[in-house]
């Protein structure tokens, strides 16, 4: 643990008179570590929205086919038979291959909002208010391969799938033309690198939803505290030499608060926004000059957010370098994109800002974010509702969400509460699942070791006029 | 010497009134952290013990803490009186050291952070020089190396452009556009006057470079780029978008054109790239206007109504004549410069050389034909006729032309380039609101 390891250092305290010259002040090298960042894939170059979107779709389910049907061979014999859609007969056991489909009734469509907006109705009769989830009682799931779809019913749990799923369904197809589940099964975890062994104690940090600019300011005492913490000033002796372990800062999306988008400026009349500036410029500023401690000494990657200014449709690209002029000249600033991956000593992180995890979150029935992370692990793709809900570029040759390669830490950024969970893979692979808390509402960062691969969360706290009022059970958090 | 910080300390927050955080102290004084930290303890405890001075300080605490069996490392800032309190709830104390020190009471902690923001903002450069952590590979770069970065990122790049998009048509072109916007737009962040020099010096320099065919392809991108960006700053000179022309039609210019950028660029080209350079800026606001009014319009014709619309504008520039270089030239120019139009539009249109390879097409035009009716007036009247044309005329001759009699009839072959810079002018009234250039026109 984080606090062990720097509470070691008997003796030193700094409750006492400053020492004589000669005694110089102690000063500890930064760990650095091998890094070499591989989000490549993630990059768009040329941007051409003259495509149609079903392109992906059938580059998914291309390159997911043989997997699936590896698999579907593995749990149910060698000898099962795989089935297009297309040469099902009835009430053959057989295993079909396919993208799923959830028909929601809730779920925001665009012809709606027309209709209602060509019928004229009033304008506080929503039609399709914001919701939370958007599931319902009358969702229906469909598989749909490369040429047909078929409805599917049976052992199958509908308010946990996904739109975009790629999945294999053993079961047979009835009489009314809707096919029966009775297993399915998934792409589940990829190959996995095998982790170096290391030989001491190394940290990453991990840190999300700083929520710069916002009209709030309390947690600013918490973010100035962390970065306090990382770059050596604040604690004892012992804290700064563990401080010293902390290799690498990940800020994992939304750097920037909800509140500095603002939409108003868009619709409102120029003459009233000319002389206003965009909260985000006051913000970003705020953000280099923070970033500009932090790389003055801890490389640090910053992945964009849904609240940042880059692209709004995944894969988010690096933010740009022209917004940061103070911190950019250091060469510890790394501007990644969203999706992230990287090597960092061996061990291989893969993460996002957290909107795929949330979309899955508002059309499915699971809660917790660990849980959503597991389930896209399995489903051996990052973002399986992009481009259905979530917004997506594109791509016609080959989805990047798709993941190749099993990860060592899979993380998500702007999760409400800190979870971590170790999960096991069929082929002996062996992942951390992190949910990073947004720093703006809890305060707490993750510290993840790289040498047992545990992570361990950092809470910061400062006091208020009404911490007064508390009890003293309260005064924990 | 020892004590003369006692004193320095007891002047900052009894006569100033200040309050003392470690961070202030040690940048103010330019010490390290933790002798800050000392330096503050030791003020205190003498303090106390030689008067009842009313002090009150604030502790940092940090260290394991369980809380529902989840073990976190916990860091707080609290006031001398729960430090006791804080303590005994933690399961490990890791460190605990004085954070600051004034004279009244903090009720919240805010004005703690805004000592630690002022302290920081004023030493923004080494704010991490008196800290205990050292990291070496934190140098910040110079101004060269920051150059050399940006360079390497470019010249890669132009080489996929000549291969098939191996991925997702989103390819390997992932450094380019970030680089080269990057490069056009901090050139124009940098400073206004001189970016356009920088760029064209730049680009100037990287074509010359045999290895990077496609040199001239990226060049104007991140002009081209950056031209969206520069709407945003509003009033730029809007001299020689012309050239801007030749770059949108090279735009539309294929990857095999691409091949023809491979010749070695002349110094007319150079002085061309130079003259375009500035016109990159005034293209952004015909554009963007273009761009909102023709949002429906399918690709190619907003390329054609465009290539046609800059035509009109740089009249009013006198000096175009001199630096108008010959149609060769020109036409490797234009060939050189694709924008980002590129990518979004399928070129077809394939440039084989000055004279050969042009496409011959039809087309309706909005016209219009003076011609005296039967009661003796001259009447003006628009209607569309179909003309042909061709994609790679030189703009120039025929902008000169069309300088002088903007709206002449004419639907002769060898006015054609005439009538193609006329009909779009004519068409570009059509179809839009006069743009504001109107007046320019009519010269």
């Amino acid at each position: 643990m984080f606090s062990d390891l720097s509470a070691q250092k008997e003796g030193s305290s700094l409750l006492c008179r400053p020492a004589s010259e000669d005694q110089g002040p102690a000063v500890f090298e930064r760990t650095s570590l091998a890094y070499s960042p591989s989000s490549e894939r993630y990059g768009v170059g040329e941007r051409s929205f003259s495509r149609q979107y079903a392109h992906i779709y059938a580059a998914r389910l291309m390159q997911m086919r043989p997997l699936l049907s590896e698999r579907a061979k593995e749990k149910w014999g060698s000898d099962v038979l795989i089935r297009k859609l297309c040469d099902l007969e009835t009430g053959e056991q057989c295993c079909i291959v396919g993208t799923l489909f959830k028909r929601m009734e809730l779920q925001p469509s665009i012809l709606k909002e027309i209709t209602h907006k060509k019928m004229k109705l009033p304008h506080n009769l929503l039609p399709q208010p914001a919701r939370a989830k958007y599931i319902s009682e009358t969702d229906e799931l469909i598989l749909e391969d490369e040429l047909q779809r078929i409805k599917l019913e049976g052992k199958i749990d509908k308010n946990k799938c996904v739109t975009g799923s790629v999945i294999a369904i053993y079961g047979a197809e009835r009489n009314d033309g809707k096919f029966t589940v009775e297993d399915f099964c998934t792409a589940d975890l990829p190959l996995q690198t095998a982790r170096p062994s290391l030989s001491s104690d190394r940290f990453v940090l991990l840190a999300s939803g700083l929520g710069l600019g916002s009209s709030r300011a309390d947690s600013m005492l918490g973010l100035q505290l962390l970065v306090d913490m990382v770059t050596g000033q604040l604690g004892d002796l012992g804290e700064q030499s563990g401080a010293a372990t902390i290799s690498r800062v990940l800020l994992a999306g939304n750097l920037l608060s909800q509140s500095t988008q603002d939409k108003d400026a868009s619709t409102k009349a120029k003459y009233l926004t000319k002389k206003t500036q965009a909260g985000s410029v006051e913000a970003i500023r705020l953000l280099d000059e923070l970033l500009l401690q932090l790389v003055a000494s801890v490389p640090v990657d910053v992945m964009p957010g849904q609240y940042d200014p880059t692209n709004y449709t995944l894969p988010q690209q690096p933010l740009h370098r022209c917004m940061f002029p103070l911190s950019s000249v250091y060469p510890t600033l790394q501007l990644a994109s969203n999706p992230y991956q990287a090597d960092i000593d061996g061990v291989r992180f893969l993460g996002t800002s957290g909107q795929n995890v949330c979309d899955i979150q508002r059309y499915s029935s699971m809660d917790s974010h660990v849980e959503i992370l597991e389930e896209t692990l399995r489903l051996r793709h990052l973002a399986p509702t992009a481009p259905d809900t979530l917004g997506c570029y594109p791509f016609y040759l080959k989805d990047p969400f798709i993941l190749e390669e099993c990860p060592h830490v899979y993380f998500s950024g702007n999760a409400p509460a800190f979870e971590s969970k170790h999960i096991k893979g069929p082929d002996g692979q062996e992942v951390l699942l992190v949910t990073v808390p947004e720093f703006s509402s809890t305060q707490t960062a993750c510290l993840i070791n790289l040498r047992t691969l545990h992570c361990e969360p950092v809470s910061f706290s400062a006091f208020s006029a009404d911490e007064d009022e508390e009890s003293e059970m309260n005064i924990s958090h | 010497m020892d004590e003369l910080y006692l004193d320095n300390i007891d002047e900052f927050v009894n006569d100033h009134d200040k309050i003392v955080t470690y961070k202030w102290l040690s940048l103010t004084l330019g010490i390290h952290v933790n002798t800050a930290k000392q330096m503050l303890f030791h003020y205190l405890d003498h303090k106390r013990k030689e008067s009842s001075a009313q002090l009150h300080a604030t502790y940092l605490v940090s260290g394991k803490f369980v809380d529902n069996g989840q073990t976190s490392h916990k860091v707080s800032v609290v006031r001398e009186e729960q430090l006791e309190d804080v303590k005994a709830k933690m399961s490990l104390i890791v460190s605990v050291h004085v954070y600051s020190v004034q004279k009244a009471l903090l009720k919240d902690s805010g004005p703690l952070y805004s000592v630690d923001y002022d302290a920081v903002k004023d030493n923004l450069k080494n704010c991490s020089k008196y800290s205990a952590i050292r990291c070496a590979t934190a140098v910040p770069m110079s101004s060269l190396e920051l150059q050399q970065a940006r360079e390497m990122h470019r010249p890669p790049s132009p080489e996929p452009e000549n291969k098939k998009p191996a991925m997702n048509g989103n390819g390997i072109l992932a450094s380019k556009p970030s680089a080269k916007p990057a490069k056009g737009i901090m050139g124009m962040f940098a400073n206004k006057s001189t970016p356009k020099n920088q760029d064209s010096g730049r680009e100037i320099k990287s074509e010359q470079k045999e290895d990077a065919p496609v040199v001239d392809a990226p060049k104007s991108r991140p002009a081209a780029k950056a031209n969206p960006m520069m709407n945003f700053f509003g009033s730029q000179p809007a001299k020689k978008p012309e050239k801007n022309v030749k770059e949108e039609e090279a735009a539309q210019s294929s990857s095999t054109a691409a091949e023809k950028q491979r010749r070695s660029p002349q110094p007319e080209q150079k002085r061309g790239d130079v003259v375009a350079e500035p016109q990159k800026n005034t293209k952004n606001d015909s554009r963007s206007k273009n761009k909102r009014i023709e949002d429906s319009d399918s690709e190619e014709d907003k390329m054609e109504k465009k290539k046609r619309r800059r035509i009109k504008l740089p009249e009013p520039d006198s000096s175009d004549e001199d630096v108008i270089p010959d149609s060769p030239p020109q036409m490797e120019t234009r060939e050189a410069s694709p924008s980002p139009k590129k990518e979004v539009e399928a070129v077809t249109h394939s440039y084989q050389g000055n004279s050969d390879g042009k496409i011959r097409k039809r087309r309706r035009v909005l016209k219009s034909r003076t011609f005296v009716d039967e009661e003796g007036c001259i009447v003006t009247e628009k209607g569309y006729e179909s003309e042909s044309y061709s994609e790679t005329e030189d703009d120039f001759q025929p902008t000169k032309q069309a300088l002088r009699d903007p709206f002449k009839a004419s639907s002769s072959k060898d006015d054609e380039k005439k009538s193609q810079k006329k009909s779009s002018a004519s068409a570009n009234k059509g179809t839009k609101q006069a743009s504001i250039m109107g007046f320019f026109q009519k010269k």
